[in-house]
């Protein structure tokens, strides 16, 4: 029998010399129905064998589309398309098209086939029909590529998002493609794990030629491609590298795209009379800033920095205290995990808290304490008191006030309770059900208070659609699955607050939207706290939105409170941080560098009190007029 | 609600009958069953107890383990033996109520149906707690290779089964998530009468269904680009080995299968006067 090993030793026995484009878009259209929008309009584009290309675009440009007809899954209208001089839309070529381009989706967990990490990376050299030893020998080389071969018998629904994604990333190397293009594969990871992806994919570039279409809407990624281009509404709209598209600036906001944090810094220096010449990363910066210090003789010196407000305030109505919290899954099972291993914290009424860990931190187990979704062993009907022997001391008892509520007791009113403290899960869309809208927002109204009158009700709807920014009456009859990703979460949020919660929790709100949809959340949320809901708390792994947004945070680390402060404080604790796994914000890092440089600053870490730090500062110490 | 469902309840140890072949447990299994019908007599029952017994020790599994797959359907096994005590006929007459006569032949047929089904469950038992899932399907589409030469698509159905697999933790944990985040919306799946309850399940079943459908899509284009385009060409890189263990395991139960065999045909000439008690007519 024989069988193509790989891609070598198939040219060598063709005799094909690799072409010049990995893959060549002429005047390409598509659209989904005819009476729809096209999704990609009139497009031409060539990517050179073994570049780096990133494709830029808002949640629905039609930059996924691109990846679809480049492996031969949606054929184009109209155009022509060649992927390593093979054309997709034939039926006969299409298998082949697929063995040189591979694609990874964006949810690692829908793209896996088998319960065991080798058995998964083994499906498409299986379906190629590779000899058995060739299979274990690529498993191999595919994990050793991704940094995952200590996991090759592990079960992939116990690895973090990151670590799955690597897995889906070998599955497509062990096919052994000249192409890979990765479909917004890191918008549904974390940071650490996004930065784990896009590791593995510069080395495929630089160390073994590959060439890679890096499709994303984080601008922070795309400066690792050699050009990139930028899609609005299915059209393509900027290329070049991708410090020219950062130029554009404001241009971008019109493709819905932000600018990427370091350049609005660098916009709002450049407005206040300082002009730095352009930078990508934090030192960079920090090196332009002090060249810029010592080409024109400025005495660099910042104000202390005063915080303005003493988050921290207990004793009001509604604050959270937790004392001792312990908490283990599957208990007395050979698979028990300690999620929680006593945990300290208060929350006073009024504040935006931030909480932030890894997955698997224990950050999640918290939060559904705080309304009860798990009960404290006490609040259980099956309670017992264990028994403790003489002369030692009882192990001391988990406790958790909020507000008038003592989760610790069997009596307490957890009907009420869930009432007063409003929770929104991770990706809220999911869970939407009902046939309309109304419906839907309305559902916890009517579990929460079913006396309450239609009028009334209606009313509640109205206000709480509204309150998110979305028009009860172009919606409200609509069905919820009709509605866009961006408005269906607006809806899943209404649906929380229509009972006018006391404190809100929200876990990753922002998650799997693009920079735009990030910032309208977060100023949504901005406008609930204080009038809606006295209390907000968001449970994030993004430092630049918890350090923008939040009056304070605590970091959870492998089921502990490992600090609790002020975010300005909590991140100039870098190096502990980093130890810990975890990040810390752009603004932050921007302080190190230049303090690293001699310019020391002390701000509150926003990118808005890091920049008038500075401007302050070149000013010799005088305040902002 | 769901948190504590291991599925399989496999557990994870490494033992001697951990890292057997899974067809020669699956077969090993049926075997053992299929001798459990042909045993005669209570010294068979006890040489089945004794492998039983030694199988477990080896595995590295807690007998209470073991003992608690037993304990769900205690009642529907208790049940089933009791039955047999009243239609059972013999010749040692123990009561009589009109029509119901009870036989001291059927007592002992009944307490020997008891052990057989209670060994049937322990050793299915030790079979998927020492098996993981993917071993399992491994083995049927193995052992159902045959079937290929009359065109049944087994590599089709292997797939489809581990695909369901791999999907039941990840649909397991979606659900958890939909019962939480409805539960936060007041919804109450705990009162109310039986209509209430069913309809309580609604706002958790739309969204799982829709998620699935959408996952599913999300699958099918994952495979499709990963070069999947049915069972032709297709080679395997899993073969299941069969080992030294294997061959142990084989020998045992040989050994087990003779020993029935023998004990059938010699089983009244043991002891005969306590023949009427041990051997089942």
């Amino acid at each position: 029998m024989r069988r193509r090993e790989n891609t070598a030793n198939r040219e060598q026995a063709e005799n094909i010399t690799p072409p010049e484009y990995a893959v060549v878009f002429d005047n390409v259209s598509f659209t989904y129905a005819s009476d729809e929008p096209f999704a990609v309009k009139d497009l031409s584009l060539s990517v050179r064998r073994g570049e780096f290309l990133s494709v830029l675009g808002h949640n629905g440009s039609g930059k996924s589309t691109l990846a679809r007809l480049i492996s031969g899954l949606l054929i184009a209208d109209k155009g022509k398309i060649g992927v390593w001089g093979l054309d997709p839309a034939d039926r006969r070529q299409v298998n082949e098209v697929r063995r040189h381009a591979g694609i990874v989706f964006q949810n690692p967990d829908n793209q896996m086939v088998a319960s065991i990490v080798e058995d998964d990376v083994a499906f498409g050299p299986e379906n190629i029909g590779v000899g058995r030893e060739e299979i274990g020998n690529r498993i191999q080389w595919a994990l050793e590529t991704v940094g995952m071969e200590e996991y090759r018998n592990s079960t992939p629904t116990r690895l973090s998002g990151g670590q799955k994604q690597r897995i889906a990333i070998a599955g497509v190397l062990a096919i052994k493609p000249d192409i890979i293009i990765l479909d917004e594969s890191t918008a549904m990871l974390d940071p650490r794990g996004r930065k784990e992806v896009v590791e593995v994919v510069r080395k495929l570039n630089k160390e073994q030629g590959m060439t890679v279409i890096l499709i994303t809407h984080f601008m922070e990624e795309a400066l690792l491609a050699d050009r990139a281009v930028v899609m609005n509404r299915g059209e393509l709209v900027a290329e070049g590298t991708p410090e020219h598209i950062f130029e554009m600036g404001d241009m971008l906001e019109t493709y819905n795209l932000t600018l990427p944090e370091i350049g609005i810094i660098r916009k709002n220096l450049a407005e206040n009379g300082i002009p730095l010449a352009p930078c990508l990363r934090a030192d960079e910066f920090a090196d332009e800033l002090a060249k810029y210090v010592e080409e024109n003789h400025i005495h660099f010196n910042c104000p202390a920095y005063m915080p303005q407000r003493t988050p921290y305030t207990g004793g009001k109505e509604w604050d959270i205290s937790i004392n001792n919290l312990v908490y283990t899954y599957s208990k007395k099972s050979p698979f028990a995990a300690h999620a929680l291993k006593g945990v300290d914290l208060s929350i006073a009424e009024g504040e935006f808290f931030g909480i932030i860990g890894h997955t698997g931190s224990g950050k999640s187990t918290l939060v559904q304490h705080l309304n009860a979704l798990i009960k404290l062993p006490q609040a259980e009907k099956k309670y017992k008191e264990s028994k403790v022997k003489k002369g030692e001391q009882p192990p001391a008892k988990s406790e958790i006030y909020v507000g008038k509520y003592n989760l610790g007791d069997r009596k307490c009113a957890w009907k009420e309770l869930r009432c007063d403290v409003g929770m929104v899960f991770q990706y809220p869309e999911y869970q939407l059900f009902a046939e309309t809208v109304f419906d839907d927002v309305a559902f916890g109204l009517k579990n929460f208070r079913p006396d309450m009158p239609a009028e009334e009700v209606k009313k509640a709807v109205r206000d709480s659609l509204e309150v998110v920014g979305l028009n009860y009456d172009e919606i409200a009859e609509k069905s919820p699955f009709d509605l866009s990703g961006g408005q269906k979460r607006r809806v899943a949020i209404a649906g929380v607050i229509v009972t006018r919660p006391k404190i809100l929790i929200l876990d990753e709100p922002a998650a799997g939207l693009d920079p735009l949809g990030k910032r309208e959340i977060m100023s949504l949320l901005h406008s609930l706290h204080g009038d809606w809901c006295s209390t907000v708390i968001i449970v994030s792994h993004d430092m630049d939105e918890v350090v923008e947004n939040c009056t304070r945070a605590c970091v959870v680390s492998d089921g502990k409170i490992f600090d609790c402060a002020r975010p300005s404080e909590l991140f100039r604790r870098g190096d502990d941080l980093r130890a810990l796994g975890l990040d810390v914000p752009l603004t932050a890092k921007i302080c190190e560098s230049l303090a690293e440089r001699g310019l020391k600053v002390d701000c509150d870490l926003t990118a808005k009190g890091l920049c008038e730090a500075i401007i302050a500062a070149t000013r010799g110490g005088q305040a902002n007029a | 609600m769901l948190k504590d469902v291991t599925f399989g309840q496999y557990y994870p140890v490494e033992s001697f009958v951990h890292r057997l072949d899974p067809r020669v447990k699956l077969l090993g299994l049926i075997a053992y069953i299929v001798m459990l019908f042909v045993a005669k007599s209570f010294y068979s029952l006890a040489l089945g107890a004794l492998v039983l017994a030694f199988v477990i020790t080896v595995s590295g599994v807690p007998a209470k383990s073991v003992f608690r797959s037993v304990r769900g359907i205690l009642f529907l096994l208790a049940f089933t033996s009791l039955l047999n005590v009243f239609f059972h006929g013999g010749e040692m007459l123990l009561a009589e109520w009109g029509i119901i006569k009870i036989y001291v032949e059927g007592i002992i047929f009944a307490i020997f149906l008891m052990f057989r089904l209670v060994f049937i469950v322990m050793a299915s038992a030790i079979l998927t707690l020492t098996t993981t899932p993917v071993s399992l399907t491994d083995a049927f589409e193995s052992l159902l290779f045959p079937l290929t030469l009359i065109k049944v698509p087994v590599h089709v159905f292997a797939l489809i089964m581990s695909i369901a697999l791999r999907f039941i933790p990840t649909l397991m944990d979606e659900t958890n998530r939909i019962i939480n985040a409805q539960k936060a919306r007041g919804a109450d799946f705990e009162s109310g009468n039986i209509f209430k309850r069913v309809r309580a399940i609604v706002p958790i079943l739309i969204p799982l269904i829709i998620s699935a459908l959408r996952r599913a899509d999300e699958l099918g284009d994952a495979m499709d680009a990963r070069c999947y385009s049915g069972a032709t060409k297709r080679t395997k890189y899993k073969k299941l080995r069969f080992g030294w263990r294997d061959a142990v395991a084989v020998l045992v139960l040989a050994v087990l299968i003779a020993g029935v065999i023998l004990l059938n045909i010699y089983a009244a000439a043991i002891w005969p006067a306590a023949a009427p008690y041990m051997v089942i007519s």
